[in-house]
């Protein structure tokens, strides 16, 4: 039953890419409904998986599961709109590739073989590279290419991580599955040097999709060039799927007692990608390059976090859900914008709050959100995250995390006031905005709020147990 | 005495040393093709315990098919669209990336004897440096050209190399054939979508120079 989860996007995606266009939007919302009850299904327990060597239902795929299902509901609602009001020559391969994009993802989050995985991850490279260059313009098809030449050769290099981590159980002549929950049983008796380069492989390939720096720079070319749901679908859901794989390898480090060691890569990376998008969000001209970075930023506190373990790391599982939430809405806000005043220069924009009312609003919500201030969830992650740190004696990669957030909110605070509240020159709108694209948007911040006020026990649990094996804890 | 399996290693460092010198696009397909059908023939000519196995053929012969058949056949089909022929002003010149290829080989020498691997047979632990060598090669290539096909062809030498340490690394059959499918599935993703993007660069731009993939920056 766990697999139906990507087999029936995948079918229903091939399909739609011979279907018509109205046809194709129809059917990729009542997928998004499909799957996420099927994701309902897994996450009650009420089914498991069918071949258990391949695939298996972990918390923490669970819990990536469960945002890509959650996402891609409003995402394809809002789809459904944007594409009644945009030309776009080539819909069926859009809608299409959307599905396939979804069927890869979810096969990323239940995946347990290593192999399946990096199978997983690479498919979602292969699926995602239409949605960006569906506009076949110049700046597309230079954002394509980047995006699948780095992509490539990381995943290439993740796959020789894959070779490492299984050579590390041929040298002490061990025979399991190589699937990470039989890796888990046996993980003491690994060889450590070809582990310790098996992570490192790993980290540099899937960190290249999940955007940490220095191998980002596929990201914001390919975030801005996308149109706005792609975009939206490839920073709330990719970056977490690439993580979940970074995190299966950390938790197999960790079983093996080489903890510290992966715990010192992910800080070093995520502190990197913290202050590279620091200074590349100062001086940003277009809003969806700037989401773009600060996805980046995202994504780095995620690694700080998960490496400095303990609190932290509940504090970084929050964040990864509190951050797809706020991220998508912001995408589809900026998606908005993008509709009404036809550019993506920050300059030509202003006026929001006259101009565009509502879509003003989600906006500036959700950049108050993503810079943390306190009725949003990433304020309560980002301090438990502090607090974490705090306590394990980070002193210092605590304090490049809290500059680095300070440099971000300067940077983009200006960036987002002048967008919404300096005044425009003409009042030239394209397409006014509609109560059905604002409405996505809202709802995703409100899901924010609510999972701030209250986290359901379920939620709670599955978090507890995605953690305990890397030593994580609420307790501290 | 001299293994056979050391004169396909030989003939595999060989091209690579050549694809770094070659400015023709042309040639650098006919090198990549040759190079792909010798490494494809390596896990035939290792002395595996098994003997000749009738997966192993049919891996050789699919390996043969897309590396050395259909890959460079929509490479040079891409080559002859092209109007410029010849990779113009690369970034690292041709003596440079022939000297750093050199030095790869001496760095990969170093590597594998820094590992531990005493389980290894020599053949193997050859095989290795020819993996190391050959992926490091490849990255240079893809750094250093400013032709889309030429970095695509750098990916697959890239990708040439990961086969290699893969197949000098595994020691079961069953991962063996884990390497093999992966390399394979690997390479088809990827450069089905590279050919279909550099048959459209190719399309809007009239060449298929990077360099005027530049738009994108901060």
């Amino acid at each position: 039953m766990l697999q139906f989860v990507f087999y029936i996007p995948l079918i229903v995606g091939i399909a739609v890419l011979f279907l018509p266009a109205k046809i194709g939007r129809v059917a990729l919302f009542s997928t998004a409904v499909i799957h996420a009850m099927f994701t309902a299904l897994e996450w009650f327990k009420l089914s498991g998986p069918l071949h258990t060597s391949y695939f298996s239902n972990t918390p923490e795929g669970m819990l990536v599961l469960a945002i890509l299902s959650f996402l891609f509901l409003f995402i394809s609602l809002y789809t459904v709109f944007y594409m009644g009001e945009v030309e776009m020559s080539k819909e069926p391969v859009f809608n299409g590739s959307m599905l396939l994009f979804l069927s890869a993802m979810s096969m990323v989050a239940i995946a347990d073989h290593i192999i399946m995985l990096w199978v997983a991850v690479e498919a979602t490279t292969l699926m995602s590279a239409p949605l960006i260059f569906v506009h076949r313009s110049k700046a597309s098809l230079e954002a394509t290419w980047k995006y699948v030449l780095i992509c490539s050769v990381g995943i290439a290099l993740a796959l020789l991580g894959c070779f490492f981590v299984i050579f590390s159980m041929e040298m002490s002549n061990i025979h399991v599955p190589i699937s990470f929950s039989s890796l888990n049983t046996v993980a003491s008796q690994l060889d450590p040097v070809w582990l310790k380069a098996g992570f490192i492989f790993f980290v540099i390939g899937f960190g290249t999709k999940m955007g940490l720096a220095p191998m980002h720079t596929w990201l914001p070319d390919a975030h801005s060039e996308a149109p706005s749901p792609a975009s939206a679908l490839l920073s709330g859901a990719l970056l977490n799927c690439a993580f979940l794989a970074v995190y299966r390898c950390h938790q197999l480090m960790f079983t093996a007692g080489l903890g510290d060691y992966s715990s010192k890569v992910l800080i070093a990376f995520g502190l990197a990608s913290m202050l590279v998008s620091a200074v590349f969000i100062l001086n940003q001209t277009d809003y969806k390059r700037m989401l773009a970075y600060s996805s980046i930023e995202n994504m780095g506190i995620i690694a700080v976090g998960i490496g400095i373990g303990g609190l932290a790391a509940f504090g970084a599982m929050l964040h990864m859900i509190h951050h797809s939430l706020v991220k998508s809405s912001l995408f589809l806000s900026a998606g908005n914008i993008l509709l009404g005043y036809g550019t993506k220069t920050i300059d030509k924009t202003g006026s929001m709050l006259r101009l565009l009312p509502k879509t003003g609003l989600t906006f500036f919500a959700g950049f108050a959100g993503i810079s943390g201030f306190p009725p949003f969830g990433l304020f309560v992650s980002e301090l438990l995250i502090i607090l974490g740190a705090i306590k394990a004696g980070r002193y210092v990669a605590i304090g490049i995390f809290i500059f680095s957030l300070i440099l971000i909110f300067a940077g983009a605070s200006k960036l987002v006031m002048q967008m919404v509240f300096s005044e425009k020159e003409n009042d030239d709108i394209l397409v006014p905005e509609k109560w059905t694209r604002a409405l996505p948007p809202i709802l995703l911040l409100l899901t924010s709020l609510a999972l701030v006020i209250w986290l359901p026990d379920s939620i709670y649990q599955t978090i507890q147990n995605a953690i305990s094996s890397i030593g994580g804890t609420v307790n501290g | 005495m001299i293994h056979i399996s050391n004169i396909f290693l030989a003939m595999i460092l060989l091209s690579v040393l050549l694809s770094l010198r070659s400015n023709r696009l042309m040639a650098l397909v006919k090198l990549m093709a040759f190079q792909g059908i010798v490494v494809s023939a390596v896990p035939m000519v290792l002395d595996t315990a098994h003997g000749l196995t009738f997966n192993l053929i049919m891996f050789f012969i699919l390996l043969v098919l897309v590396k050395g058949i259909l890959i460079p056949g929509m490479m040079s089909v891409a080559v002859n669209k092209v109007v410029a022929s010849r990779e113009i002003e690369p970034i690292i010149g041709y003596h440079a990336s022939l000297f750093a290829g050199l030095i790869m080989i001496v760095f990969s020498v170093y590597i594998t004897n820094q590992l531990n691997l005493a389980s290894l047979a020599a053949s193997h632990k050859l095989l290795l440096v020819t993996g190391i060598t050959t992926m490091g090669a490849g990255l240079i290539l893809l750094m250093a050209r400013r032709k889309a096909i030429t970095q695509v062809i750098g990916y697959l030498m890239m990708e040439n190399g990961i086969y290699l340490i893969g197949t000098a690394l595994a020691k079961e059959v069953h991962t063996q054939y884990v390497v093999e499918f992966a390399v394979l599935l690997d390479l088809l993703v990827a450069v089905l979508v590279m050919g279909i993007v550099l048959n459209d660069i190719n399309h809007t731009f009239d060449d298929v120079d990077t360099a005027l993939l530049g738009q994108l920056k901060d």
